[in-house]
């Protein structure tokens, strides 16, 4: 075959490669959700003289055309294998991996985000821990960032800047400060959250500074979820990741307990504190506590106290909290990313319980969802 | 529409090729200008009005020139197609620029337009002025079918981001044209080629600039590599923009203008503009230039003609001073070659060196967003203002960006054509490249399918 021949040959190979995907994306069957980043993928849009002239279809069209093409997670592992180990890049989507722990880059410190959080709790305090003369402990904490990134060269927010611009906004509180009995360790390889089985100091320093007994490992058996755990940084990263074994610290006090799980309208259903109807949700770290809900109780019926705590809190403490259990007759968490602050007074009798603020630093430096 | 888009590359492009290389060979044309429509109206619905207006325009004033008996009437049509669309560009790109100087000027309020500029707007509106100058210079003869000629206007390959084809070249392929498979895996391979440069490269300097303009840690080493990589970026993003419109046109059956000829390995400023953008170059130069007289005139009104011609230039590419200011330095530059014969016997190390600082600081002013942003970048690049040598943010970006501006950096030489041409002319390199062309698109696809919208830089023009 002389190259000219060759070229076309090759050429029509090239095409048929070109064709087979156009078909796959015209005829093949939409989607609905994508597992591997836990969101549901764009349909075809409605096609109307408004939309075309608004341009809305178009713009609709082309997030279909992204999230339904053949493939997807296959072409986005693609792109982030030669993103990684062709072109050198260091991160991707502003996810690193080092010490094969996979983190989110956050920086610079926004000191804006940090102010308003702080705005917003201080609001809290002031209208219903002040008032009942609350005590009140505060804890950041620290995303694996402040372990790998500094550490490994990789850009990383002013920690030390975060936790005093806290401090001297939260005055009225006590401060807990767990990066000194957290490492890297203690954290999922895949995912943004602290390992249950592994954060009982962290839990340990926390009851002290709230003046209750802190729970040992003697308490607990440490039961492994019987489903792989794939973290969030699964998807985002795209890249291929070993699952990793999750686990929940049981114990006969927490089976005897029952959480009360609250909307903003006031409806209430109930749950455990390892919510096993959780098993296959998009986010296996549901489990605890059933994931993100605004407000929700666990009440203790074998305490042997009638103290009470408020968690203001998010996802880091659905996992903390039932470790918190055992020195209160009820434990209420509110993440107010999910409630109006106002109007949490119809649903919670504030009259000077033990408060916790936990708070990791992606929130705090992020924390345009706080309402 | 984006060509960088899944909707281009695996819906719009493939019906297009399809129902055009079925249809028989009169109906090609006609399926070409319903496709371009569709194109321009994807992204601007609104703006379909606009380049149908201006395409009846200059068909109109064509056949009138064609027709007209007298000079007068003939200058009559050609001006009423320049005042026109002059009037148009006028008002969609420049009123709020020329409102907004007036108002600093007198210290009036007189409100702004406002007005979203119509992508590609200048690409077809100096398409069509070549056009109807042509046939009143007697360069080309009216276009008498209308199908025709709004193809040429509309022609999606080229449309909004050039190369500027100026109806001459391609008048006799708008009537007969030929179609083989010898040139639709040609235009394939350099429509790939393009997207590549664009999406793989392009875009990779696309986000090193965004993170740059973010960070909090700015440095000296950071100013300057903003600065080179904006000089990548650019014509990464902008010469594989015309590569692919150069490869859809082959596989419609036409060849248009090459418009880069490595342009980073110029030696003089003027070489420089020869190898840039070529068909803008090539505009300025036969419809402004030398109808102003050119260089043989008086000095005086040579400083003037070229001053002029690069304001203008400066102009087209943006409604700002800055995009001003980016002209006239080419003006000052070229004068100062003209006049400075010396500079042409420095070692060719050193003429090439000059051009590229020149060349980086022009498009450091020409990517600022205000001139105070401009001179920030400046003050910063040397060192102004008490920054860093190097900060660790910096370093972090220098190791991460290390690869993409070597690829970049070798890539704005002809070293990787030239190996290409070498390779491809064995056996082996020619069962290679198809494999090389499919990696490529599986790996655009890839970023495309991962990444996020990312239009190209010449759109805004």
């Amino acid at each position: 075959m002389d190259h000219k021949r060759i070229r076309i040959v090759g050429a029509g190979v090239l095409l048929a490669v070109w064709v087979v995907l156009t078909l796959f994306a015209w005829f093949g069957a939409p989607k609905a959700v994508s597992t591997a980043e836990r969101r549901e993928l764009a349909q075809f849009p409605a096609l109307s003289g408004e939309s075309v002239l608004n341009g809305k279809f178009m713009s609709s069209f082309e997030s279909y055309a992204l999230d339904q093409f053949p493939m997807r997670d296959t072409f986005r592992q693609l792109k982030s294998l030669f993103h990684y180990n062709i072109l050198g890049q260091k991160d991707n989507n502003d996810i690193y991996i080092e010490d094969g722990y996979y983190a989110k880059l956050d920086y610079p410190l926004n000191e804006k985000s940090v102010d308003y959080a702080m705005s917003r709790f201080t609001w809290l305090y002031q209208n219903y821990l002040q008032p009942h003369d609350a005590k009140v402990v505060m804890a950041v904490v620290p995303d694996k960032s402040y372990f790998l990134a500094r550490a490994n060269g990789y850009p990383a927010m002013d920690y030390d800047a975060l936790f005093r611009r806290v401090a001297d906004a939260m005055p009225w509180a006590s401060h807990v400060d767990l990066t000194g009995v957290l490492s890297i360790d203690d954290y999922y390889r895949t995912d943004t959250h602290w390992r249950q089985e592994k954060i009982l100091p962290a839990a340990q320093t926390i009851c002290q500074a709230l003046g209750v007994d802190a729970p040992v490992a003697s308490d607990f058996t440490p039961t492994a979820v019987p489903k792989p755990f794939y973290g969030v940084y699964y998807g985002q990263a795209a890249l291929p990741m070993d699952p990793e074994t999750m686990y929940t610290m049981e114990s006969e006090l927490l089976s005897g307990c029952t959480v009360r799980c609250f909307d903003d309208l006031g409806h209430e259903t109930t749950a455990q504190v390892y919510d096993r109807t959780k098993l296959d949700a998009r986010d296996l770290y549901d489990i605890y506590l059933s994931g993100a809900v605004s407000l929700l109780t666990i009440e203790n019926p074998n305490a042997t106290t009638q103290r009470e705590l408020i968690i203001f809190r998010d996802s880091f403490g659905s996992s903390l909290a039932p470790l918190l259990v055992q020195g209160y007759r009820q434990v209420t968490l509110l993440d107010i990313r999910y409630i109006n602050p106002m109007i949490l007074n119809r649903f919670v009798d504030f009259h000077g319980q033990d408060t916790l603020f936990l708070y990791s630093t992606l929130v705090l430096n992020n924390s345009n969802s706080l309402k | 529409m984006l060509f960088s888009s899944i909707s281009f590359l695996y819906y719009f492009l493939p019906a297009v090729l399809l129902v055009y290389f079925l249809v028989p060979r009169k109906l090609k044309n006609t399926v070409l200008l319903l496709a371009s429509l569709f194109f321009y109206g994807w992204g601007e619905p609104k703006y379909l009005l606009l380049m149908l207006f201006s395409i009846v325009l200059f068909y109109f004033c064509g056949l009138a020139i064609g027709k007209a008996k007298s000079q007068r009437a003939k200058k009559s049509f050609l001006t009423l197609s320049v005042v026109v669309s002059l009037l148009l560009l006028g008002i969609f790109k420049y009123a709020d620029f020329f409102i907004d100087s007036f108002n600093a000027a007198t210290g009036l309020s007189v409100p702004l337009l406002r007005l979203a500029l119509p992508i590609g707007i200048s690409f077809y509106t100096f398409q069509c002025l070549s056009y109807t100058i042509d046939v009143y210079r007697g360069n080309a003869q009216p276009q008498k079918n209308f199908i025709s000629f709004g193809a040429y206007v509309s022609l999606f390959p080229q449309l909004i981001a050039g190369p500027i084809v100026r109806y001459v070249d391609v008048a006799r392929e708008l009537e007969s044209r030929t179609h083989n498979w010898d040139d639709i895996a040609r235009g394939l391979r350099r429509f790939l080629i393009g997207l590549a440069k664009k999406v793989l490269i392009a875009d990779s300097f696309a986000l090193l600039i965004k993170l740059f303009r973010e960070s909090n840690e700015p440095s000296v080493l950071f100013y300057w590599m903003y600065a080179i990589a904006f000089t990548l970026n650019i014509y990464f993003d902008f010469s594989g923009y015309s590569d692919m419109a150069i490869g859809l046109g082959r596989i419609f059956g036409f060849h248009f203008i090459e418009n880069f000829d490595y342009p980073y390995l110029s030696k003089s400023v003027r070489e420089f503009w020869r190898r840039w953008h070529m068909s803008l170059g090539s505009w300025f130069r036969d419809y402004v230039y030398i109808p102003m007289g050119g260089n043989r005139v008086r000095k005086i009104r040579w400083v003037f003609n070229t001053l002029t011609v690069w304001m203008l230039t400066g102009l087209w590419h943006g409604a700002a001073w800055n995009f001003v200011l980016w002209g006239l330095l080419f003006a000052v530059l070229l004068l100062l070659e003209k006049w400075v014969p010396a500079l042409q016997r420095l070692p060719v190390f050193f003429r090439r060196f000059y051009v590229l600082l020149a060349v980086v600081i022009s498009f450091v002013l020409f990517n600022a967003d205000s001139l105070q942003q401009a001179g920030g970048d400046l003050a910063g690049m040397f060192g102004f203002g008490n920054l860093p040598a190097v900060s660790a943010q910096t370093l972090y970006y220098l190791r991460s960006y290390a690869v993409v501006f070597v690829l970049g950096l070798v890539g704005a030489t002809p070293l990787v054509r030239d190996l290409g041409r070498r390779v491809g002319e064995t056996k082996v390199g020619v069962i290679l490249e198809p494999v090389v062309l499919t990696v490529l698109l599986l790996l655009c696809t890839a970023y495309l399918v991962d990444g996020s919208f990312s239009p190209f830089l010449y759109f805004r023009f």
